[in-house]
């Protein structure tokens, strides 16, 4: 056993604990009287004991499931291919020296189905129970009940989410006018407008007024990775030879449902060539397979920069543009939003104002002058931060110009207004 | 009458749940009741909707799955199939007992201590 210096700090504390006689304690009924749900399961995940909140919880009684595999009892939706019991207990298998280092535990958020058919949202936490010799006795599952958080966070989320798109401006309304048949379409979608000017908002709007609202919206970020791993990733994994179990991509995810590309051109051009593949074919071989998929995706994409300049760049493939460009939303800049400003401003500060229960009803004509003539390079994103920062620090019913930011109180005189960004040719692989 | 019966699978046991189901078994009976074919489904991904319109495509007339939500529960019975939910076994043993007219919903097959100190 490891008795080094460390070990001994952490074991120290439970000293005591021995001393009262608390090895001698009837562990099933301090389990029983839990105020969440624990089961307790064998080396083999059959399950030994339930608790009194989790025989509530799934509808079965201890005696009645005792031996039986925890899947069949739990049925979450994490134990099928992301069990963190068994990667808790495998990790205990793997290091029996110390037990000090064996307090890893697991957890995941997904849901279960009960006996009474009602499905349930929870937390999983997979505690390794280890002898002093740190061997894996058993595994302690606790079960949080998340549905009265899940549904107090749908709640929040229907009337503070991000809800819909809002201007007033000639271009915002017409893109406001034609976005309801765009969404009632199945084609793929282009969005195009500098950072922060709703993009993501879009897509996601898009998707809500779309038939495919009740399905899944995935979004993808393809963040510099190797291309196998992002192949992975987008395009899932076959079951290997060896009973491993296939992996889903993101477009299996988003099956039925849409998916959105966040920044087109971060996707390497041989990912790109896949999705172009997958436009018009409408399947997809997962990487390491042979048949191709059949997948129902609608695909939205976006970009931050100019797409045209991304094709001469050679950062986005042309076929891929034109394919994406049939259908083309573009969102422009608050600079260019005129009376938009003065609108997103009281609607922001209305917004805020509720949220941080003030009774702020407006701006002073002085703020109100820094902030119409400020141009936001940061577009909406940084106009709607600036609005809840002042509404955070205005103690009075006006925000005042001392509410603002101090670089839209003291800009600088030459400070040149910030350009989109320019789009670098793609560097050749040496 | 030949009839067909849907076991949802989770490699060679009932799947625990209908919803995350990705492959099921297929079984046509002809009309004395007897086997006639087996077929085994791999499914693109798993949605209780989708195997929903499957079971219908097929016109399956039993299911024998684990834990499944009240609305497709009660969408399968009122388009008349049989449901046999909540079924915890291999699969090949909840097929058995159902052609022996033995199964039943929230049927846990599995074997259990007392059932094994009974038979001891």
């Amino acid at each position: 056993m490891d008795n080094t210096l460390a070990t001994r700090a952490f074991l120290e504390p439970f000293a005591g604990l021995a001393a009262i006689g608390l090895d001698q304690a009837d562990l099933p009924r301090i389990l029983r009287e839990l105020p969440f749900g624990v089961a307790v399961v064998d080396r083999e995940r059959r399950t030994l004991f339930l608790n009194s909140v989790l025989e509530r919880l799934t509808g079965y009684t201890s005696a009645e499931v005792a031996g039986v595999p925890c899947r069949h009892v739990l049925r979450g939706s994490f134990c099928l291919h992301h069990c963190p019991g068994l990667a808790a207990s495998r990790a205990e298998a793997a290091k029996t020296a110390c037990p000090a280092q064996g307090r890893s535990a697991e957890s995941r958020e997904g849901t279960l189905i009960n006996r009474h058919r009602r499905k349930v949202f929870v937390r999983l936490t997979s505690v390794p129970v280890l002898d002093k010799a740190g061997a894996l006795l058993c595994t302690l599952d606790v079960i949080e009940d998340l549905s009265a958080l899940k549904e107090l966070e749908g709640r929040l989320t229907r009337t503070a989410g991000p809800g819909a798109i809002v201007g007033r401006s000639a271009p915002m309304e017409h893109l406001l006018r034609i976005l309801p048949a765009v969404a009632q379409s199945d084609a793929a979608v282009l969005l195009t407008g500098e950072s922060g000017t709703g993009k993501d908002l879009l897509a996601e709007a898009l998707h809500r007024a779309s038939p495919r609202a009740r399905e899944s919206f995935v979004r993808v970020n393809a963040t510099p990775m190797p291309e196998a791993l992002l192949d992975v990733e987008l395009f899932g994994q076959a079951g290997g030879s060896e009973g491993a179990a296939p992996r889903p991509g993101k477009f299996q995810l988003a099956q039925n449902g849409t998916l959105y590309l966040s920044e087109i051109a971060d996707m390497p051009l041989a990912q790109q060539g896949r999705l172009l593949r997958l436009l018009d074919e409408k399947a997809v071989v997962p990487a390491g397979g042979e048949r191709p998929m059949r997948l129902n995706v609608r695909v939205v994409a976006a970009t931050g920069r100019d797409p045209e300049a991304l094709v001469a760049a050679g950062l986005l493939r042309q076929d891929l543009f034109h394919r994406l460009n049939a259908v083309r939303l573009h969102l422009p800049p608050v600079r260019e939003r005129g009376e938009d400003v003065q609108f997103l401003l009281t609607h922001f500060l209305g917004l805020f104002a509720t949220k941080f229960r003030k009774q702020v009803l407006g701006f002073s004509e002085e703020a109100l002058a820094l902030l119409s003539s400020y141009d936001y390079p940061g577009n909406v994103r940084e106009l709607r931060n600036m609005v809840e920062y002042a509404a955070m620090v205005c103690p009075g019913e006006y925000i005042l110009p001392e509410h603002l930011p101090p670089h839209v109180r003291f800009p600088k005189p030459d400070e040149p207004a910030q350009q989109p960004p320019r789009v670098k040719p793609a560097r050749k692989k040496a | 009458m030949s009839k067909k019966i849907l076991v949802t699978l989770y490699r060679n046991e009932v799947a625990p749940r209908f919803d995350l189901a990705s492959e099921v078994l297929l079984v046509s009976l002809d009309a004395e009741g007897r086997e006639a074919k087996r077929q085994e489904l791999v499914l693109a991904h798993s949605s209780a909707d989708d195997l929903c319109d499957l079971i219908l495509d097929r016109e399956v007339s039993v299911v024998i799955t684990g834990g499944m939500e009240e609305e497709h529960y009660h969408y399968l019975r009122w388009k008349r199939l049989t449901v046999l939910d909540g079924v915890a076994g291999l699969a090949e043993d909840a097929l058995t007992r159902h052609l022996a007219g033995e199964l039943e919903s929230g049927a846990i097959l599995f074997p259990r201590p007392e059932a094994e100190a009974d038979h001891a």
